[in-house]
């Protein structure tokens, strides 16, 4: 494959498998499945069936039914979806919410919207490897408390959270738990019939499948429901309106399909990798670890050196591509949120990098990364005042 | 590259080779130093010259910040040195943000190149 770049970015979005691109492509054009999937004409009976089959796939792959699935344009309407429509489901009964400020933006600021909307938010903190304690979580849901949400594995920094303990913590308490799975589905195993979760949040284009496709998963429980964050046709359920893009659901169908024939070899390759470059970079003077050294995600590594510009750093490792701590290369202009509160300060999470892996990155790949970043920072110390 | 890159060539050039990148190392009947730093980012400048007879020998720079920062001290550096004294009072920052495509939310970084070169020239005025 000719790139003029080495890809290691895949906790932000992965490459389309090849086997993925050939069921999208046999629904596109005049000769696909391309019909609108609500029509009863025979074109878009066949969408509806293209659209049923990836609906069972992806419940195969989450251990469910598929009736407990709707198909969403990805996990922040998803997160969206969830939080809000089960907030307002719930709200006469209370308004006390419960997450965690390590959650991804769309958690986050969903919550923090419906803060500003008379919701009373209890943001619990992790441990300095973003972990939560289940005992603080405990202490923090109330008589009024309607919802949980925390995330299965951190987006930043790999930690992973004991979704089941927390969804029987929940269980036990009478409150719904919904857990943000971007990315976590599709790479470690989840088993809805058997977990105690109310609501879960996926997205296609975080496993090989399409961008701009998700799924809500909806327990089939008593209160466990939400109302609508949209409005306009009757699709699913009456629950997210809008034309579904049959091309889009078979892509996700077939990664789902994919990543639940192969997990074990996909866990196994992003294990190699992920040791492979943090042995390759651990002796780096000053280097530190963010997030759990052992029990988190092996697909994603996140290290950082305080004497080190972020921005510079991520300069000199060109042409691997990688994400940042760094103000100057995030959307919000301060450095990530999520190491801040692991207990790093600005300098630390500002020189941030997380390498992520997938099924498409090589040991050629990682052997390349670990060589540009111990340039990069050998550049910016010599350099630098500071070291 | 593509279009939207943050960072036009000279950028890449003065980032990529700061032969500037140090401190003074020859003997010089005065060495200047000037330390300045912004505290909101945590960017840091540090410049020393080596002056005889007026002429800036040598100078040389050690940053800590984005590579426009490290770029707009390569720059000045590589221009300065064997200049005449004089010129550390003349570089400001309009030239720099223009040659160096520097984003507006930077301006305050590049200020910084300009308060030690100031500096310095201060130094050497009250040292005659």
């Amino acid at each position: 494959m000719n790139r003029d770049f080495v890809y290691l970015d895949y906790a932000a979005t992965t490459p389309a498998d090849p086997r993925v691109i050939d069921a999208m492509q046999s629904c596109m054009g005049a000769g696909g499945t391309f019909a609108n999937p609500a029509s009863v004409h025979i074109a878009g009976r066949k969408s509806a069936a293209i659209v049923a089959d990836a609906r069972q796939k992806v419940a195969t792959l989450l251990g469910t039914e598929p009736g407990r699935l709707i198909w969403t344009s990805g996990a922040t309407e998803s997160n969206n979806l969830a939080i809000r429509g089960a907030a307002m489901a719930r709200a006469n009964r209370g308004k006390h919410l419960i997450s965690m400020p390590t959650e991804h933006k769309a958690v986050a600021d969903t919550f923090r919207a419906l803060a500003r909307e008379g919701f009373d938010v209890t943001w619990v903190r992790p441990d300095e490897y973003g972990v939560l304690d289940i005992d603080e979580l405990a202490a923090a849901i109330r008589e009024d408390t309607q919802l949980v949400s925390v995330m299965h594995v951190n987006n930043e920094t790999g930690a992973i959270q004991d979704i089941r303990a927390i969804g029987d913590l929940c269980r036990a308490r009478d409150v719904l738990f919904h857990t943000d799975a971007a990315q976590s589905a599709g790479k470690l195993e989840l088993d809805l019939n058997d977990l105690p979760v109310d609501l879960l949040s996926l997205t296609g284009h975080k496993f090989y499948g399409p961008q701009g496709v998700g799924v809500l998963y909806i327990a089939d429980r008593p209160h466990c429901n939400v109302l609508p964050i949209m409005f306009g046709g009757g699709q699913e359920k009456r629950i997210r309106p809008g034309t579904l893009p049959a091309h889009l659901i078979a892509g996700l169908g077939t990664a789902a399909t994919l990543a639940f024939a192969e997990h074990d070899q996909d866990l196994r390759h992003v294990s190699a990798l992920g040791n492979r470059m943090w042995a390759g970079i651990a002796d780096i003077e000053g280097l530190q670890r963010n997030g759990p050294a052992e029990g988190g995600y092996p697909g994603i590594l996140n290290v950082g050196i305080a004497d080190i510009e972020g921005e510079s750093l991520m300069l000199a490792m060109e042409p691997v591509c990688v994400a940042s701590g760094s103000a100057c290369n995030s959307t919000s202009g301060e450095p990530s949120y999520v190491l801040r509160a692991l207990g790093r300060s600005d300098m630390e999470a500002q020189s941030a990098v997380r390498f992520s892996f997938g099924r498409m990155a090589s040991e050629g790949d990682i052997d390349i990364a670990i060589e540009r970043y111990r340039f990069a920072v050998d550049h910016c110390r010599s350099i630098s005042p500071v070291s | 590259m593509p279009a939207n890159d943050p960072y036009n060539e000279e950028v890449r050039r003065c980032f990529e080779t700061p032969v500037h990148a140090g401190d003074v190392e020859g003997e010089y009947p005065e060495v200047l130093v000037a330390d300045v730093s912004e505290s909101a980012n945590g960017s840091r400048l540090v410049v020393s010259a080596g002056v005889e007879d007026g002429i800036v020998a040598e100078i040389r720079f050690r940053a800590f910040g984005c590579p426009h920062l490290v770029a707009a001290a390569e720059l000045v550096c590589s221009e300065l040195e064997n200049g005449p004294l004089e010129r550390l009072a003349a570089i400001g920052t309009n030239g720099l943000m223009e040659r160096l495509a520097v984003p507006v939310g930077k301006t305050g970084r590049l200020f910084l190149v300009e308060d030690a070169l100031r500096l310095l020239h201060r130094q050497a005025v009250c040292a005659e």
